[in-house]
Protein backbone atom coordinates (compact mmCIF):
# COMPACT_ATOMS: atom_id res chain seq x y z
CA UNK A 1 0.00 0.00 0.00
CA UNK A 2 2.74 2.23 1.12
CA UNK A 3 4.24 1.25 -2.62
CA UNK A 4 0.96 2.72 -4.48
CA UNK A 5 0.64 5.71 -2.09
CA UNK A 6 4.72 6.93 -3.37
CA UNK A 7 3.33 6.23 -7.00
CA UNK A 8 -0.03 8.25 -6.69
CA UNK A 9 2.23 11.20 -4.26
CA UNK A 10 4.51 10.98 -7.70
CA UNK A 11 1.81 11.26 -10.06
CA UNK A 12 -0.40 14.17 -8.57
CA UNK A 13 3.13 16.35 -7.78
CA UNK A 14 3.15 16.07 -11.52
CA UNK A 15 -0.22 16.95 -12.67
CA UNK A 16 -1.33 19.19 -9.35
CA UNK A 17 0.03 22.43 -10.94
CA UNK A 18 -0.78 21.56 -14.83
CA UNK A 19 -3.72 23.96 -15.73
CA UNK A 20 -4.41 21.50 -18.54
CA UNK A 21 -5.73 19.17 -15.74
CA UNK A 22 -7.88 21.60 -14.46
CA UNK A 23 -9.32 23.09 -17.29
CA UNK A 24 -10.41 19.56 -18.54
CA UNK A 25 -11.63 17.94 -15.02
CA UNK A 26 -13.43 21.56 -14.48
CA UNK A 27 -15.10 21.24 -18.01
CA UNK A 28 -16.32 17.83 -17.09
CA UNK A 29 -17.58 18.35 -13.56
CA UNK A 30 -19.18 21.81 -14.91
CA UNK A 31 -20.63 20.27 -18.10
CA UNK A 32 -22.03 16.96 -17.49
CA UNK A 33 -24.86 18.30 -14.59
CA UNK A 34 -25.64 21.65 -16.69
CA UNK A 35 -26.22 19.04 -19.94
CA UNK A 36 -28.37 16.94 -17.67
CA UNK A 37 -30.27 20.33 -15.90
CA UNK A 38 -31.30 21.39 -19.74
CA UNK A 39 -32.01 17.65 -20.39
CA UNK A 40 -34.53 17.49 -17.29
CA UNK A 41 -35.95 20.79 -17.91
CA UNK A 42 -36.99 19.79 -21.55
CA UNK A 43 -34.42 22.83 -22.72
CA UNK A 44 -32.39 19.98 -24.99
CA UNK A 45 -35.17 18.08 -26.50
CA UNK A 46 -33.39 15.28 -27.46
CA UNK A 47 -34.89 12.15 -29.39
CA UNK A 48 -37.91 14.86 -30.17
CA UNK A 49 -38.53 18.01 -32.13
CA UNK A 50 -41.07 20.95 -31.75
CA UNK A 51 -41.55 22.74 -28.76
CA UNK A 52 -44.79 20.44 -28.18
CA UNK A 53 -43.18 17.27 -28.85
CA UNK A 54 -42.87 14.92 -25.89
CA UNK A 55 -39.69 14.62 -24.12
CA UNK A 56 -39.29 11.52 -22.87
CA UNK A 57 -35.81 11.66 -21.28
CA UNK A 58 -36.69 14.20 -19.34
CA UNK A 59 -38.83 11.76 -17.48
CA UNK A 60 -35.97 9.63 -17.14
CA UNK A 61 -34.26 11.80 -13.65
CA UNK A 62 -36.27 9.74 -11.39
CA UNK A 63 -35.28 6.77 -9.27
CA UNK A 64 -34.03 4.37 -10.88
CA UNK A 65 -34.03 5.52 -14.00
CA UNK A 66 -31.59 8.24 -13.26
CA UNK A 67 -28.23 5.79 -13.35
CA UNK A 68 -28.57 4.61 -16.58
CA UNK A 69 -29.51 7.79 -17.98
CA UNK A 70 -26.83 9.51 -16.38
CA UNK A 71 -24.42 6.62 -16.78
CA UNK A 72 -25.11 6.98 -20.45
CA UNK A 73 -24.16 10.74 -20.69
CA UNK A 74 -21.44 9.79 -18.27
CA UNK A 75 -20.40 8.12 -21.09
CA UNK A 76 -19.84 10.58 -23.56
CA UNK A 77 -18.66 13.01 -21.13
CA UNK A 78 -15.74 11.06 -20.32
CA UNK A 79 -13.99 11.61 -23.68
CA UNK A 80 -12.81 14.88 -21.94
CA UNK A 81 -11.18 12.28 -19.11
CA UNK A 82 -9.78 9.86 -21.56
CA UNK A 83 -8.06 13.17 -23.48
CA UNK A 84 -6.67 14.11 -20.62
CA UNK A 85 -5.24 10.91 -19.68
CA UNK A 86 -3.62 11.26 -23.54
CA UNK A 87 -2.00 14.01 -23.11
CA UNK A 88 -0.87 13.48 -19.08
CA UNK A 89 0.67 10.48 -20.76
CA UNK A 90 1.95 12.00 -23.57
CA UNK A 91 3.75 14.81 -22.05
CA UNK A 92 6.05 12.88 -20.09
CA UNK A 93 7.21 10.98 -23.89
CA UNK A 94 7.35 14.90 -24.98
CA UNK A 95 9.46 15.91 -22.12
CA UNK A 96 10.99 12.84 -22.33
CA UNK A 97 10.34 12.68 -18.31
CA UNK A 98 9.35 9.12 -18.78
CA UNK A 99 13.22 8.43 -19.19
CA UNK A 100 14.21 10.84 -16.54
CA UNK A 101 12.08 8.72 -14.21
CA UNK A 102 13.35 5.72 -14.62
CA UNK A 103 16.93 7.26 -14.78
CA UNK A 104 16.22 8.54 -11.22
CA UNK A 105 15.33 5.12 -10.32
CA UNK A 106 12.01 4.00 -10.89
CA UNK A 107 11.63 0.43 -13.00
CA UNK A 108 9.88 0.85 -16.23
CA UNK A 109 6.68 -0.89 -14.62
CA UNK A 110 7.06 2.00 -11.76
CA UNK A 111 6.07 4.03 -14.71
CA UNK A 112 3.30 1.82 -16.22
CA UNK A 113 1.71 1.69 -12.66
CA UNK A 114 1.56 5.24 -11.88
CA UNK A 115 -0.17 5.53 -14.87
CA UNK A 116 -2.63 2.93 -14.35
CA UNK A 117 -3.27 4.30 -10.68
CA UNK A 118 -4.28 7.41 -12.44
CA UNK A 119 -6.88 5.75 -14.35
CA UNK A 120 -8.28 3.91 -11.71
CA UNK A 121 -8.49 7.10 -9.40
CA UNK A 122 -10.08 8.97 -12.46
CA UNK A 123 -12.30 6.21 -12.99
CA UNK A 124 -13.27 6.25 -9.29
CA UNK A 125 -13.84 9.62 -8.70
CA UNK A 126 -15.98 10.56 -12.10
CA UNK A 127 -18.18 7.06 -10.72
CA UNK A 128 -18.06 9.33 -7.33
CA UNK A 129 -19.12 12.05 -8.77
CA UNK A 130 -21.87 10.56 -10.80
CA UNK A 131 -23.28 8.75 -8.22
CA UNK A 132 -23.62 12.57 -6.41
CA UNK A 133 -25.24 14.05 -9.11
CA UNK A 134 -27.64 10.95 -9.24
CA UNK A 135 -28.59 11.46 -5.81
CA UNK A 136 -29.15 15.18 -6.59
CA UNK A 137 -31.37 14.19 -9.38
CA UNK A 138 -33.34 11.50 -8.26
CA UNK A 139 -34.09 13.60 -4.80
CA UNK A 140 -35.30 16.85 -6.94
CA UNK A 141 -37.54 14.27 -9.25
CA UNK A 142 -38.44 11.11 -7.39
CA UNK A 143 -41.71 11.04 -4.99
CA UNK A 144 -40.11 8.52 -3.23
CA UNK A 145 -36.54 7.25 -2.36
CA UNK A 146 -37.48 3.45 -2.45
CA UNK A 147 -36.49 2.78 -5.77
CA UNK A 148 -32.86 4.45 -5.10
CA UNK A 149 -31.26 0.95 -5.28
CA UNK A 150 -33.38 -0.78 -7.56
CA UNK A 151 -30.74 -0.02 -10.69
CA UNK A 152 -27.97 1.20 -8.57
CA UNK A 153 -25.21 -1.57 -10.62
CA UNK A 154 -25.55 1.17 -13.96
CA UNK A 155 -23.37 3.46 -11.27
CA UNK A 156 -21.05 -0.49 -11.29
CA UNK A 157 -21.37 -0.16 -15.17
CA UNK A 158 -19.91 3.53 -15.00
CA UNK A 159 -17.18 2.09 -13.23
CA UNK A 160 -15.96 -0.21 -15.87
CA UNK A 161 -16.89 2.07 -18.85
CA UNK A 162 -14.44 4.80 -17.43
CA UNK A 163 -11.63 1.91 -16.83
CA UNK A 164 -12.36 0.55 -20.45
CA UNK A 165 -11.98 4.19 -21.90
CA UNK A 166 -9.64 5.78 -19.77
CA UNK A 167 -7.28 2.66 -20.22
CA UNK A 168 -7.66 2.25 -23.64
CA UNK A 169 -6.66 5.94 -24.03
CA UNK A 170 -3.26 4.79 -21.69
CA UNK A 171 -2.72 1.88 -23.74
CA UNK A 172 -3.02 4.04 -27.03
CA UNK A 173 -0.76 6.37 -25.68
CA UNK A 174 1.98 4.38 -24.32
CA UNK A 175 1.88 2.98 -28.66
CA UNK A 176 1.48 5.93 -30.38
CA UNK A 177 4.14 8.51 -27.77
CA UNK A 178 2.50 11.50 -29.94
CA UNK A 179 -0.16 13.51 -28.14
CA UNK A 180 -1.76 14.65 -31.34
CA UNK A 181 -2.34 11.31 -33.33
CA UNK A 182 -3.02 9.91 -29.93
CA UNK A 183 -5.93 12.17 -29.51
CA UNK A 184 -6.71 11.95 -33.25
CA UNK A 185 -6.90 8.12 -33.21
CA UNK A 186 -8.86 7.75 -29.82
CA UNK A 187 -11.19 10.25 -31.54
CA UNK A 188 -11.45 8.48 -34.75
CA UNK A 189 -11.66 4.95 -32.99
CA UNK A 190 -14.19 5.82 -30.57
CA UNK A 191 -16.78 7.28 -33.28
CA UNK A 192 -16.24 5.84 -36.20
CA UNK A 193 -13.74 2.69 -36.87
CA UNK A 194 -15.72 0.78 -34.15
CA UNK A 195 -19.29 1.31 -35.81
CA UNK A 196 -17.60 0.13 -39.16
CA UNK A 197 -16.04 -2.75 -37.91
CA UNK A 198 -19.36 -3.33 -35.33
CA UNK A 199 -21.22 -3.15 -38.64
CA UNK A 200 -19.44 -5.80 -40.25
CA UNK A 201 -18.83 -8.35 -37.55
CA UNK A 202 -22.69 -8.11 -36.53
CA UNK A 203 -23.84 -8.72 -40.11
CA UNK A 204 -21.70 -11.78 -40.43
CA UNK A 205 -22.20 -13.27 -37.26
CA UNK A 206 -25.34 -14.94 -35.41
CA UNK A 207 -24.75 -12.81 -32.68
CA UNK A 208 -24.03 -9.16 -31.94
CA UNK A 209 -20.12 -9.68 -31.54
CA UNK A 210 -19.13 -6.74 -32.71
CA UNK A 211 -20.56 -5.35 -29.88
CA UNK A 212 -18.05 -6.73 -27.66
CA UNK A 213 -14.98 -4.00 -29.25
CA UNK A 214 -12.81 -2.15 -26.79
CA UNK A 215 -14.95 0.57 -26.06
CA UNK A 216 -18.20 -0.97 -27.34
CA UNK A 217 -18.40 -3.38 -24.93
CA UNK A 218 -18.70 -1.15 -21.74
CA UNK A 219 -21.34 1.08 -24.17
CA UNK A 220 -23.61 -1.76 -24.12
CA UNK A 221 -23.53 -1.38 -20.46
CA UNK A 222 -25.02 1.92 -20.81
CA UNK A 223 -27.15 2.37 -23.40
CA UNK A 224 -28.66 5.45 -25.03
CA UNK A 225 -32.09 5.63 -22.71
CA UNK A 226 -34.51 5.84 -25.47
CA UNK A 227 -32.90 2.73 -27.26
CA UNK A 228 -33.45 0.58 -24.58
CA UNK A 229 -36.81 1.82 -24.20
CA UNK A 230 -37.39 0.48 -28.02
CA UNK A 231 -35.69 -2.24 -27.18
CA UNK A 232 -38.07 -3.53 -24.51
CA UNK A 233 -40.82 -2.54 -27.01
CA UNK A 234 -39.69 -4.63 -29.77
CA UNK A 235 -37.71 -7.46 -28.02
CA UNK A 236 -36.29 -10.12 -30.52
CA UNK A 237 -32.82 -10.08 -31.80
CA UNK A 238 -29.69 -12.21 -30.22
CA UNK A 239 -28.85 -10.48 -28.04
CA UNK A 240 -25.38 -10.71 -25.24
CA UNK A 241 -26.22 -10.54 -21.59
CA UNK A 242 -24.83 -7.83 -19.62
CA UNK A 243 -22.89 -9.59 -17.69
CA UNK A 244 -20.85 -10.66 -20.84
CA UNK A 245 -20.20 -7.34 -21.80
CA UNK A 246 -18.97 -6.50 -18.08
CA UNK A 247 -16.45 -9.37 -18.55
CA UNK A 248 -15.49 -8.51 -21.83
CA UNK A 249 -14.86 -4.88 -20.26
CA UNK A 250 -12.57 -6.20 -17.88
CA UNK A 251 -11.47 -8.40 -20.09
CA UNK A 252 -10.04 -5.54 -21.97
CA UNK A 253 -8.74 -3.88 -19.27
CA UNK A 254 -6.71 -6.17 -18.38
CA UNK A 255 -5.02 -6.32 -21.98
CA UNK A 256 -4.71 -2.72 -21.62
CA UNK A 257 -2.02 -3.25 -19.08
CA UNK A 258 -0.77 -6.18 -20.50
CA UNK A 259 0.02 -4.82 -23.61
CA UNK A 260 1.28 -1.35 -22.45
CA UNK A 261 3.51 -3.52 -20.39
CA UNK A 262 4.79 -5.55 -23.54
CA UNK A 263 5.26 -2.67 -24.88
CA UNK A 264 7.45 -0.51 -22.16
CA UNK A 265 9.71 -3.22 -21.19
CA UNK A 266 10.06 -4.43 -24.73
CA UNK A 267 10.74 -1.23 -26.50
CA UNK A 268 13.86 1.58 -26.11
CA UNK A 269 12.88 4.83 -23.81
CA UNK B 1 40.33 -0.10 -5.76
CA UNK B 2 36.93 -1.31 -6.28
CA UNK B 3 34.51 -0.72 -9.11
CA UNK B 4 31.51 1.04 -9.00
CA UNK B 5 30.29 -0.98 -12.15
CA UNK B 6 31.59 -3.46 -13.88
CA UNK B 7 30.07 -3.36 -17.78
CA UNK B 8 30.72 -6.83 -19.52
CA UNK B 9 30.42 -7.47 -23.17
CA UNK B 10 27.27 -5.17 -24.01
CA UNK B 11 26.30 -5.36 -27.81
CA UNK B 12 23.53 -3.27 -29.29
CA UNK B 13 22.22 -2.74 -32.90
CA UNK B 14 19.73 -0.22 -34.03
CA UNK B 15 18.29 -2.23 -36.48
CA UNK B 16 21.18 -2.81 -39.14
CA UNK B 17 23.54 -0.03 -37.38
CA UNK B 18 25.83 -2.11 -34.51
CA UNK B 19 25.95 0.92 -32.09
CA UNK B 20 28.22 -1.06 -29.24
CA UNK B 21 30.18 -4.29 -30.12
CA UNK B 22 31.10 -6.30 -27.45
CA UNK B 23 32.38 -3.59 -24.75
CA UNK B 24 33.32 -4.33 -21.20
CA UNK B 25 35.26 -2.27 -18.66
CA UNK B 26 35.12 -1.44 -15.27
CA UNK B 27 34.69 1.88 -13.56
CA UNK B 28 37.18 2.29 -10.27
CA UNK B 29 35.87 3.97 -7.29
CA UNK B 30 36.23 7.22 -6.76
CA UNK B 31 37.93 8.32 -10.44
CA UNK B 32 36.57 10.62 -12.53
CA UNK B 33 35.82 8.46 -15.95
CA UNK B 34 35.71 10.14 -19.41
CA UNK B 35 34.11 7.88 -22.11
CA UNK B 36 35.36 9.34 -25.24
CA UNK B 37 34.40 8.78 -28.55
CA UNK B 38 33.30 10.89 -32.10
CA UNK B 39 30.10 12.02 -32.59
CA UNK B 40 27.97 8.24 -33.35
CA UNK B 41 30.68 6.38 -31.50
CA UNK B 42 28.19 4.86 -29.22
CA UNK B 43 29.10 7.07 -25.68
CA UNK B 44 25.14 7.93 -25.13
CA UNK B 45 23.85 4.26 -26.16
CA UNK B 46 26.50 2.58 -23.84
CA UNK B 47 25.38 5.65 -20.95
CA UNK B 48 21.59 4.55 -21.96
CA UNK B 49 22.07 1.12 -21.06
CA UNK B 50 23.43 1.29 -17.72
CA UNK B 51 20.83 3.47 -17.27
CA UNK B 52 18.08 0.99 -17.97
CA UNK B 53 16.12 2.91 -20.37
CA UNK B 54 18.14 1.47 -23.46
CA UNK B 55 17.98 -2.64 -23.97
CA UNK B 56 21.42 -4.20 -24.71
CA UNK B 57 21.15 -7.20 -27.40
CA UNK B 58 23.58 -8.85 -24.95
CA UNK B 59 25.92 -8.57 -21.86
CA UNK B 60 25.31 -7.26 -18.43
CA UNK B 61 26.60 -4.71 -16.25
CA UNK B 62 26.34 -4.12 -12.63
CA UNK B 63 26.31 -1.28 -9.90
CA UNK B 64 27.70 -1.33 -6.91
CA UNK B 65 28.67 -5.09 -6.96
CA UNK B 66 25.24 -6.27 -8.15
CA UNK B 67 22.87 -4.43 -6.40
CA UNK B 68 19.01 -4.09 -7.76
CA UNK B 69 19.48 -1.87 -10.35
CA UNK B 70 16.66 0.72 -9.93
CA UNK B 71 17.68 1.09 -6.14
CA UNK B 72 21.18 1.64 -7.30
CA UNK B 73 20.03 4.50 -9.57
CA UNK B 74 18.63 5.88 -6.88
CA UNK B 75 22.02 7.06 -5.80
CA UNK B 76 23.38 8.00 -8.91
CA UNK B 77 22.84 11.38 -10.53
CA UNK B 78 22.23 11.60 -14.08
CA UNK B 79 22.16 13.37 -16.94
CA UNK B 80 21.70 11.69 -20.38
CA UNK B 81 20.98 13.76 -23.63
CA UNK B 82 18.81 16.13 -22.81
CA UNK B 83 17.71 18.06 -19.30
CA UNK B 84 14.16 15.73 -18.75
CA UNK B 85 12.01 18.14 -16.67
CA UNK B 86 8.09 19.00 -16.76
CA UNK B 87 8.05 22.14 -18.81
CA UNK B 88 4.89 24.06 -16.75
CA UNK B 89 6.81 23.15 -13.68
CA UNK B 90 9.40 25.55 -12.00
CA UNK B 91 12.67 24.49 -11.13
CA UNK B 92 11.91 23.93 -7.67
CA UNK B 93 8.59 21.87 -8.80
CA UNK B 94 10.62 19.96 -11.11
CA UNK B 95 13.01 18.91 -8.28
CA UNK B 96 10.51 17.85 -5.91
CA UNK B 97 9.77 14.97 -8.42
CA UNK B 98 13.19 13.94 -8.61
CA UNK B 99 13.98 13.70 -4.95
CA UNK B 100 10.34 11.55 -4.44
CA UNK B 101 11.42 9.35 -7.13
CA UNK B 102 14.68 9.14 -5.55
CA UNK B 103 13.34 9.19 -2.22
CA UNK B 104 15.60 11.66 -0.82
CA UNK B 105 14.60 14.81 1.42
CA UNK B 106 13.06 18.05 -0.82
CA UNK B 107 14.99 20.14 1.74
CA UNK B 108 17.69 19.68 -0.21
CA UNK B 109 16.43 21.71 -3.10
CA UNK B 110 17.99 25.18 -2.36
CA UNK B 111 21.63 23.84 -1.95
CA UNK B 112 21.94 22.40 -5.23
CA UNK B 113 19.77 25.57 -7.27
CA UNK B 114 22.41 27.34 -5.48
CA UNK B 115 25.03 24.52 -6.58
CA UNK B 116 24.38 25.81 -10.39
CA UNK B 117 23.63 29.11 -9.87
CA UNK B 118 19.75 28.85 -10.38
CA UNK B 119 18.37 29.76 -7.01
CA UNK B 120 17.52 33.28 -7.85
CA UNK B 121 15.38 31.39 -10.67
CA UNK B 122 14.25 28.70 -9.40
CA UNK B 123 9.88 29.58 -9.51
CA UNK B 124 10.27 30.16 -13.01
CA UNK B 125 8.57 27.42 -14.81
CA UNK B 126 11.45 25.00 -16.94
CA UNK B 127 10.19 26.48 -20.28
CA UNK B 128 11.10 29.61 -19.60
CA UNK B 129 14.80 28.41 -19.21
CA UNK B 130 17.49 29.15 -21.63
CA UNK B 131 19.51 26.03 -22.88
CA UNK B 132 22.05 26.48 -20.62
CA UNK B 133 20.10 27.25 -17.43
CA UNK B 134 18.19 23.89 -18.30
CA UNK B 135 21.59 22.13 -18.60
CA UNK B 136 22.40 23.65 -14.84
CA UNK B 137 19.03 22.67 -13.70
CA UNK B 138 19.64 19.13 -14.97
CA UNK B 139 23.09 19.21 -13.04
CA UNK B 140 21.26 20.54 -9.97
CA UNK B 141 18.98 17.72 -10.23
CA UNK B 142 21.88 14.39 -10.54
CA UNK B 143 23.22 16.37 -7.23
CA UNK B 144 20.22 16.24 -5.68
CA UNK B 145 20.29 14.10 -2.16
CA UNK B 146 24.13 13.41 -2.45
CA UNK B 147 24.60 10.86 -5.38
CA UNK B 148 27.75 7.94 -4.79
CA UNK B 149 28.25 8.44 -8.29
CA UNK B 150 27.59 11.30 -11.49
CA UNK B 151 26.82 10.02 -14.84
CA UNK B 152 26.77 13.11 -17.12
CA UNK B 153 26.65 13.08 -20.56
CA UNK B 154 28.20 16.11 -22.16
CA UNK B 155 27.41 17.90 -19.56
CA UNK B 156 28.73 21.15 -20.96
CA UNK B 157 26.39 21.41 -23.74
CA UNK B 158 25.03 24.78 -23.83
CA UNK B 159 26.83 26.18 -21.63
CA UNK B 160 28.90 29.58 -21.44
CA UNK B 161 33.08 29.25 -21.53
CA UNK B 162 31.94 30.56 -17.32
CA UNK B 163 30.04 27.78 -17.02
CA UNK B 164 32.11 25.04 -18.70
CA UNK B 165 34.67 26.06 -16.25
CA UNK B 166 32.55 26.01 -13.10
CA UNK B 167 31.00 22.75 -14.47
CA UNK B 168 34.70 21.74 -14.51
CA UNK B 169 35.60 23.23 -10.74
CA UNK B 170 32.22 21.00 -9.70
CA UNK B 171 33.81 17.52 -10.71
CA UNK B 172 36.74 18.45 -9.36
CA UNK B 173 35.34 19.25 -6.65
CA UNK B 174 33.11 16.33 -6.21
CA UNK B 175 35.53 13.88 -7.15
CA UNK B 176 37.89 15.31 -4.28
CA UNK B 177 34.69 14.39 -1.99
CA UNK B 178 35.17 10.66 -3.30
CA UNK B 179 32.24 10.82 -5.36
CA UNK B 180 33.20 8.63 -8.81
CA UNK B 181 32.29 10.68 -11.74
CA UNK B 182 31.87 9.25 -15.55
CA UNK B 183 31.39 11.77 -18.32
CA UNK B 184 31.14 11.27 -21.65
CA UNK B 185 32.11 14.09 -24.30
CA UNK B 186 33.17 14.72 -27.14
CA UNK B 187 35.37 17.57 -26.08
CA UNK B 188 38.54 16.40 -25.17
CA UNK B 189 39.76 19.67 -23.66
CA UNK B 190 37.08 19.36 -20.74
CA UNK B 191 37.96 15.54 -19.92
CA UNK B 192 41.66 15.62 -20.13
CA UNK B 193 41.68 18.75 -17.42
CA UNK B 194 39.65 16.17 -15.18
CA UNK B 195 40.01 12.62 -15.64
CA UNK B 196 41.38 9.85 -13.88
CA UNK B 197 40.51 7.33 -16.54
CA UNK B 198 39.43 7.17 -19.95
CA UNK B 199 37.73 4.04 -22.14
CA UNK B 200 37.81 5.47 -26.07
CA UNK B 201 35.25 4.58 -28.40
CA UNK B 202 35.15 4.36 -31.96
CA UNK B 203 32.15 3.17 -34.07
CA UNK B 204 30.90 1.49 -31.13
CA UNK B 205 33.87 -0.38 -30.48
CA UNK B 206 36.02 -0.23 -27.15
CA UNK B 207 39.76 0.94 -28.54
CA UNK B 208 41.15 1.72 -24.97
CA UNK B 209 40.79 2.12 -21.86
CA UNK B 210 42.65 2.58 -18.76
CA UNK B 211 44.14 5.38 -16.05
CA UNK B 212 44.82 8.33 -18.13
CA UNK B 213 48.66 7.84 -17.53
CA UNK B 214 49.02 5.03 -18.87
CA UNK B 215 46.73 5.68 -21.95
CA UNK B 216 49.07 8.62 -22.73
CA UNK B 217 52.48 7.39 -21.25
CA UNK B 218 53.58 7.22 -24.97
CA UNK B 219 55.96 9.68 -26.58
CA UNK B 220 56.07 13.34 -26.50
CA UNK B 221 56.20 15.53 -29.39
CA UNK B 222 58.21 18.27 -30.14
CA UNK B 223 57.17 20.74 -32.88
CA UNK B 224 59.29 22.79 -35.44
CA UNK B 225 59.72 25.49 -37.90
CA UNK B 226 61.97 27.01 -39.69
CA UNK B 227 62.24 28.92 -43.02
CA UNK B 228 62.59 26.18 -45.76
CA UNK B 229 60.40 23.71 -44.39
CA UNK B 230 61.97 21.04 -46.94
CA UNK B 231 65.37 21.20 -46.23
CA UNK B 232 64.60 21.14 -42.74
CA UNK B 233 62.42 17.80 -43.27
CA UNK B 234 64.94 16.22 -45.26
CA UNK B 235 67.99 17.25 -43.00
CA UNK B 236 66.08 15.44 -39.56
CA UNK B 237 65.45 12.49 -41.72
CA UNK B 238 68.74 11.95 -41.30
CA UNK B 239 68.99 12.63 -37.08
CA UNK B 240 68.87 9.74 -35.06
CA UNK B 241 66.53 9.03 -32.46
CA UNK B 242 63.40 10.59 -34.40
CA UNK B 243 61.22 7.82 -35.20
CA UNK B 244 58.00 9.45 -37.03
CA UNK B 245 57.75 13.06 -38.48
CA UNK B 246 54.57 14.76 -39.47
CA UNK B 247 53.91 18.14 -41.55
CA UNK B 248 50.68 19.74 -39.76
CA UNK B 249 49.72 23.30 -40.67
CA UNK B 250 53.34 24.15 -41.79
CA UNK B 251 55.22 22.88 -38.73
CA UNK B 252 56.83 19.63 -38.14
CA UNK B 253 55.69 17.14 -35.70
CA UNK B 254 58.22 15.12 -34.74
CA UNK B 255 57.76 11.91 -32.61
CA UNK B 256 61.45 11.40 -30.56
CA UNK B 257 62.99 8.71 -28.31
CA UNK B 258 62.75 9.32 -24.94
CA UNK B 259 66.57 10.26 -24.64
CA UNK B 260 66.30 13.37 -27.59
CA UNK B 261 65.73 16.43 -26.15
CA UNK B 262 64.64 19.72 -27.66
CA UNK B 263 68.28 20.94 -27.21
CA UNK B 264 69.59 18.25 -29.46
CA UNK B 265 67.58 18.91 -31.83
CA UNK B 266 68.36 22.51 -32.00
CA UNK B 267 71.94 21.57 -32.12
CA UNK B 268 71.53 19.00 -34.78
CA UNK B 269 70.02 21.66 -37.17
CA UNK B 270 72.09 24.41 -36.06
CA UNK B 271 74.65 22.06 -37.58
CA UNK B 272 73.22 21.63 -41.03
CA UNK B 273 72.89 25.20 -41.38
CA UNK B 274 69.33 25.75 -40.23
CA UNK B 275 67.54 28.82 -37.70
CA UNK B 276 64.70 27.32 -35.80
CA UNK B 277 62.21 29.48 -35.78
CA UNK B 278 59.97 27.63 -33.48
CA UNK B 279 61.11 24.86 -31.06
CA UNK B 280 58.60 23.24 -29.07
CA UNK B 281 57.92 20.32 -26.60
CA UNK B 282 54.41 19.33 -26.44
CA UNK B 283 53.11 16.68 -24.08
CA UNK B 284 51.34 14.26 -26.04
CA UNK B 285 47.58 15.54 -25.68
CA UNK B 286 44.67 13.37 -25.12
CA UNK B 287 43.43 14.76 -28.34
CA UNK B 288 46.25 13.65 -30.37
CA UNK B 289 46.01 10.11 -28.95
CA UNK B 290 42.32 10.33 -29.92
CA UNK B 291 43.00 11.71 -33.42
CA UNK B 292 45.45 8.87 -33.98
CA UNK B 293 43.33 6.32 -32.58
CA UNK B 294 40.03 7.35 -34.30
CA UNK B 295 40.89 8.25 -37.82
Amino acid sequence: MNYMNKLIAIEWLKIKRYRTFWVLTGLFLLLLPLWNVEVANGFLKIGGAGKNSMNFLSTAYSFPQVWGNLGFWGSIFIMFISILVIIITTNEYTFRTNRQNVIDGWTKMQFLQGKAMLVVIFSLAATCYLFLLGMVFGAVNSGSLSSLFSEFNQVIYFFLLSLDYLGFALFLSVWIRKSGLAIGLFLLYSMIIENILKGIINHYSDKPFGNLLPLQASDELLPFPLMQMAKNLMSGGATLSLTTYAVATLGWCGLYYFGSRQLLLRNDW
Amino acid sequence: MSSVLSIQHISKSYGPIQALRDVSFDVPEGSVFGVLGPNGSGKTTLLGILLDVLLANSGTYSWFGGMDPARARRDIGALLETPNFYHYLSAFNNLEITAAIKQKGTDDRNRVLQQVGLFERRDSSFQTFSLGMKQRLAIGAALLGGPKVLVLDEPTNGLDPAGIAEIRDLIRKLSNEGITVIIASHLLDEIEKVCTHVAILKTGKLLLHGPVDEVLRSEDQVEVRAADMTLLQQSLQAMPGIRKMRLADATLQLTCDASVMPEHINEFCAGKGITLSHLLLKKKSLETKFMELTN
